[in-house]
């Protein structure tokens, strides 16, 4: 008998002589009877009636669902750009107001709580107008004199050190490799490489690349440069060319000049001849301006 | 060319499938909800896709949602097929004992079904009542006509050794 003759035989694909054979054998009135009665067999009956219309039903909400699905896209956008919004609202409301003096120009800034700051040119002040009332607290690149209305700690943070004060007139000038901080009123307090220093009114505290220098105190009430003039008391020559550099928004170049000695004067902020005056004169160096440059030279130039 | 999406060719794949696959879950779970359910999920499920998925393959498409829906689920149901009374064909030619003997033998058969293996079950039930050729069974189980015949013949076997109490 050949491999599962029992399904061959219910398919009529047995030939003659084995179904012959099968026939033959004791258990075939069995087979014969399993075979005729599992065919009356019936399984539940199905309402094909009821479960088309309850597909219908169904397909019908799938329907509806299919048409709210680009709304629902809609409301999800919505949803991300209202998020979006109050995010940067928020973000700009944390946002520091900045302000700043380009070179060869000065900003006058009058702050929330009155108090006015005056930046010198080539420098950038900001502060956070949002946390302005619990604490008054700037950050200061470049140089700035400050008239602080009487209040809470006013504190000017800057790359080298901070200086807090109560209330009071101070300048600090923060320029790279030269921090110096002067009290003009009041008491200043300087934090500086986490030493904290008093300066009482008319001192000065001045570091020129990282040294602490001995500073006379100033004469004026404010500085100088203020009323357009930049002045200096025994400071390199390097910074004071810088200084003037962002005076008169120029290039300035040197040729054997000696740029750590020591510079005492001042020179105008508003015309530039005298100022070039001022500067080689004391210093025995002679200059040539061409444009937009200007060349300081030594006398040993060859 | 006939698209799915239209309501009178999918009402007719419905009319063609929905009652084979009714009684195709029935027989794999003894379920009359699920294997309705079934064929409820099968559709919809057509319904959804009907866009990509062509006439011809519409049936596979019912039969294997149909399958996978409840693959892992009610497996370790045990079954207890009901099945619908049919009439005596001619009450009055058979005597009293011959259709208590009848009655018998299908009750042993009917409790020899509920104890077969369901993928045996499933193919008798399809072949002997639904009258599927194997070819189709294979299709709709996904696997050959050799393995179909090889349940076939297994399940007659089992059947008639309980039956015959062996």
């Amino acid at each position: 008998m050949q491999e599962n003759y029992l399904a061959k035989w219910l398919n009529n694909e047995l030939s003659d002589e084995e179904l012959a054979a099968f026939k033959q054998t004791e258990e075939y009135a069995s087979y014969e009877k399993i075979a005729r009665t599992s065919e009356a067999l019936s399984p539940p009956s199905f309402d094909m009636d009821r479960a088309l219309a309850d597909l219908r039903e169904r397909k019908g909400s799938e329907v509806r669902v299919v048409r709210m699905r680009p709304r629902r896209y809609l409301m999800q956008i919505a949803a991300a750009i209202t998020v979006l919004i109050a995010a940067s609202v928020f973000y700009i409301s944390t946002l520091d107001e900045t302000f700043s003096a380009a070179y060869a120009q000065r900003t006058e800034v009058v702050l929330p709580d009155a108090s006015e700051v005056i930046l010198n040119a080539g420098s950038e002040l900001s502060f956070s107008e949002r946390n302005w009332e619990k604490e008054r607290k700037l950050t200061l690149e470049g140089e700035a004199f400050f008239k602080v209305a009487k209040g809470e700690k006013f504190t000017v943070r800057t790359d080298v050190g901070s200086v807090s004060v109560l209330g009071t007139q101070f300048n600090v000038k923060s320029r790279n490799g030269y921090f110096e901080v002067t009290c003009y009123e009041g008491l200043v307090s300087v934090d500086h490489k986490g030493r904290q220093m008093k300066l009482p009114a008319g001192s000065s505290f001045l570091v020129i690349n990282g040294e602490v220098k001995d500073v006379q105190a100033p004469m004026t009430t404010e500085p100088t440069w203020v009323n357009d003039e930049s002045s200096f008391r025994s400071i390199p020559l390097s910074f004071v060319l810088k200084e003037f550099e962002r005076q008169f928004n120029v290039r300035v170049e040197t040729q054997n000049v000696d740029l750590s000695e020591l510079f005492t004067g001042s020179f105008s902020n508003t015309n530039m001849n005298l100022a070039l005056q001022s500067i080689s004169t004391p210093s025995q160096i002679s200059f040539t301006l061409e444009g937009n440059k200007v060349l300081f030279y030594g006398d040993k130039t060859p | 060319m006939d698209n799915v999406c239209e309501e009178q060719v999918f009402n007719s794949i419905f009319r063609a499938h929905s009652k084979t696959i009714f009684n195709y879950i029935y027989y794999k779970y003894g379920n009359e909800e699920k294997a309705y359910d079934a064929v409820q999920e099968a559709f919809v499920k057509l319904w959804e896709n009907c866009a990509k998925v062509i006439p011809e393959k519409a049936k596979a498409f019912v039969y294997k949602v149909a399958n996978n829906l409840y693959l892992n689920v009610l497996k370790a149901e045990k079954v207890r097929l009901k099945y619908a009374e049919k009439a005596p064909k001619n009450p009055n030619a058979e005597s009293p004992e011959f259709l208590m003997e009848e009655k018998q033998f299908k009750e042993k058969l009917d409790r020899a079904l509920d104890s077969l293996p369901e993928n045996q079950r499933t193919v008798f039930l399809l072949n002997r009542i639904d009258g599927k050729k194997y070819t189709e069974i294979a299709e709709m189980e996904g696997v050959s006509v050799k393995a179909i015949e090889k349940r076939m013949h297994l399940a007659l076997k089992t059947l008639r050794e309980q039956i015959d109490g062996i």
